[in-house]
């Protein structure tokens, strides 16, 4: 199923989801508001051993707002949809060995073999879409899980390379030490390269303790991955947020 | 902000991929008649370098020699390090492999009995270059030695401006030939602007140079500064420098930070210095873009100081003052040096200057004296 496909039949079953609100079936609806604290990160897909020692991880800790509705079907089934705002950011520092990489500006590129350390910044905003069939094992807890689309009002994704050496094309080429200030180090800013929709897999699960109040957790993981499919110049990496909130219940 | 410090790692710790010499070591029983100076017997080896060359006394004998030599963490060298070869039949080949295995470099390593030449005047014409053998990206200078084969004594930045602009043609570069100076070829200087990369690191530009000595790649980005190595070992006494140039400064001079400073011209460096390459606890010393006019170790100087802009090709004649006596047994030693400085904006280390300005040169000669 190509991502096109996926994210038409999410966005139409989404709308059929929220279409249906307007229709008799409204009276089972269910609507929340819904705040929590996110950490949005980037995985990569494997950690290979040529990251040597992760120095500092700050996942970042930033908001999602969003309201979301669910819909009761058949017994303890429901269907879930609705539409958030994520906040996410991430900053990590790792020391490496043998590290492709490469650092960008412009039209301007150098790569190579890096020995030392790297910084990696990230932050992103994003509306998303959830569509999930959802079980409640009582009234007061359900777990849900699906599919989601995303779309980036601010894509950033930048760094350095420092306190190490380069060695430039292959580990025989020439060796360019990098510093640890800005113009000796090696810079990268790879925003650009950022895909604007995200799609991935989705889940939940919501405590309804008290009749208009209740808390939720949240794990999306997109696996389309945060680059365009082109881009090389750093391993693949995936966006996943987390968050954890509170809701409450408009109707 | 929730911070997580995690210290574990992934794996077991790569193998090393690199394999490189990093030092060469010449160990003989009586350095004192084998080597000019007893520091030649250690040499620091350049990423770039694939030549290793030991300059020794002419009488020396490089029969049996034993090399030793530093390489990359786990890599390794065959013929092994310290084995016993003779030297007198030219360079003998090491390669190195990697830990790991995939990656080999391969190193000539020579050992050269020097006959100390006292020249009466040292040409440098600047007739012989080609582009870089590693890149193919820009041109480096070949001069011809007393003896009439060819050195390269010549350095320039250009592999440093590499690293910022790695699209630019061998004539975009800051040093490039000039096809019709004042006889046959010359050499031009022009200060470029140096893209985005610059942009980004404050380095908004990049003087022309050129220099007798060597520029070490390494450290071009992390500290700029020493990366022009200026000076080599120079055996005559040098009474005054000549050459011919032309100057045209860049339209606007801009500062660090690439503002444009009003009503400033944009000036060009045109000097040598002769100067004591050892300091006097004995360790070997070139000079850098920050003391190449100031050091303790400068024994003469000749500088043109203003460098007046003309189209013309002009003609500089500057006699070298000296600041103390030369020491005939030192000279004789290797332990002086010369460097020869040229730069298209003289604040180009400091990336300040007119991106544009174009300092050419042609025929110049160090005119040296005997002491009788």
């Amino acid at each position: 199923m190509n991502i096109n496909r996926i994210i038409t039949t999410t966005l139409l079953t989404a709308a059929a989801v929220l279409g249906m609100s307007a229709m008799p079936l409204l009276d089972s609806l269910k609507v929340d508001i819904r705040a929590g604290y996110e950490v949005g990160g980037t995985l990569p897909t494997h950690l290979d051993n040529k990251i040597r020692h992760i120095n500092n991880f700050d996942p970042g800790l930033n908001y999602t707002l969003g309201v979301e509705a669910t819909l009761p079907l058949k017994g303890r089934w429901f269907l879930h949809s609705g539409l958030r705002y994520e906040l996410g950011s991430m900053d990590v520092d790792s020391r490496v060995k043998n590290y492709d990489i490469e650092v960008v500006r412009g039209d301007e590129s150098l790569d190579g073999i890096f020995n030392g350390n790297v910084r990696i910044r990230s932050a992103q905003r994003r509306f998303t879409l959830p569509v999930q069939a959802g079980f409640a094992p009582s009234d007061k807890v359900a777990l849900r899980g699906g599919l989601f689309v995303g779309l980036l009002t601010h894509k950033r994704f930048w760094g350095w390379a420092y306190d190490g050496y380069l060695r430039e094309g292959s580990p025989v080429g020439p060796k360019i030490e990098m510093g640890s200030e800005p113009g000796e180090r090696g810079d990268f800013d790879f925003g650009g390269d950022m895909r604007r929709w995200q799609w991935g897999v989705d889940a939940g699960l919501d405590w309804q303790f008290h009749h208009r109040w209740g808390l939720f957790a949240e794990l999306t993981y997109s696996l389309n991955g945060l680059f365009r499919s082109n881009f090389h110049s750093v391993q693949p990496l995936h966006p996943m947020y987390g968050s954890l909130g509170i809701s409450y219940r408009i109707k | 902000m929730m911070t997580v410090t995690n210290t574990s790692c992934f794996g077991s710790e790569p193998d090393g991929c690199e394999a490189d010499i990093e030092t060469a070591t010449l160990h003989v029983d009586n350095p004192g008649e084998f080597f000019f100076q007893l520091t030649d017997s250690l040499q620091a080896v350049f990423s770039t370098d694939s030549i290793i060359t030991f300059a020794v006394r002419g009488d020396a004998d490089v029969h049996e020699l034993a090399p030793t030599f530093t390489l990359s963490p786990g890599a390794t060298v065959t013929p092994a390090s310290g084995s016993v070869h003779d030297f007198s039949q030219g360079p003998v080949t090491y390669t190195v492999t990697s830990q790991d295995g995939h990656w080999q470099r391969r190193y000539r390593v020579l050992v050269v009995p020097t006959l100390i030449t006292v020249a009466d005047t040292l040409f440098y014409n600047f007739e012989h270059y080609e582009l870089d053998p590693v890149f193919n990206r820009y041109y480096i200078w070949y001069n011809t030695l007393p003896d009439g084969s060819l050195g390269n004594d010549w350095a320039t930045a250009n592999d440093g401006y590499r690293i910022s602009m790695g699209s630019a043609t061998a004539m975009d570069y800051p040093t490039t030939p000039l096809l019709n100076g004042y006889e046959g070829a010359g050499v031009c200087l022009t200060t470029r602007d140096t893209g985005p990369f610059g942009r980004m690191a404050n380095k908004r530009l990049a003087a022309g140079n050129m220099y007798l000595g060597t520029f070490d790649m390494k450290i071009a980005m992390s500290d700029h500064l020493h990366a022009t190595r200026f000076g080599i070992p120079f055996t005559s006494r040098p009474d005054s420098f000549t050459g011919y140039y032309t100057f045209e400064p860049g339209a606007t001079v801009q500062d660090f930070y690439g503002n444009p400073i009003a009503g400033r011209t944009d000036s060009a460096s045109i000097y040598a210095v002769f100067y004591r390459n050892h300091d006097a606890a004995g360790n070997e010393v070139v000079l850098y873009g920050d003391n190449v006019l100031s050091s303790d170790l400068l024994v003469a100087v000749a500088d043109l100081g203003y460098v007046a802009p003309t189209q013309q090709w002009t003609q500089w004649n500057v006699k070298f003052e000296y600041r103390e006596e030369v020491d005939e047994q030192l000279l004789a030693n290797r332990g002086y040096s010369m460097a020869i400085v040229f730069s298209s904006s003289t604040s180009g280390g400091s990336f300040t200057g007119a991106i544009g300005s174009r300092l050419c040169i042609d025929k110049v000669r160090l005119i040296c004296s005997h002491n009788e």
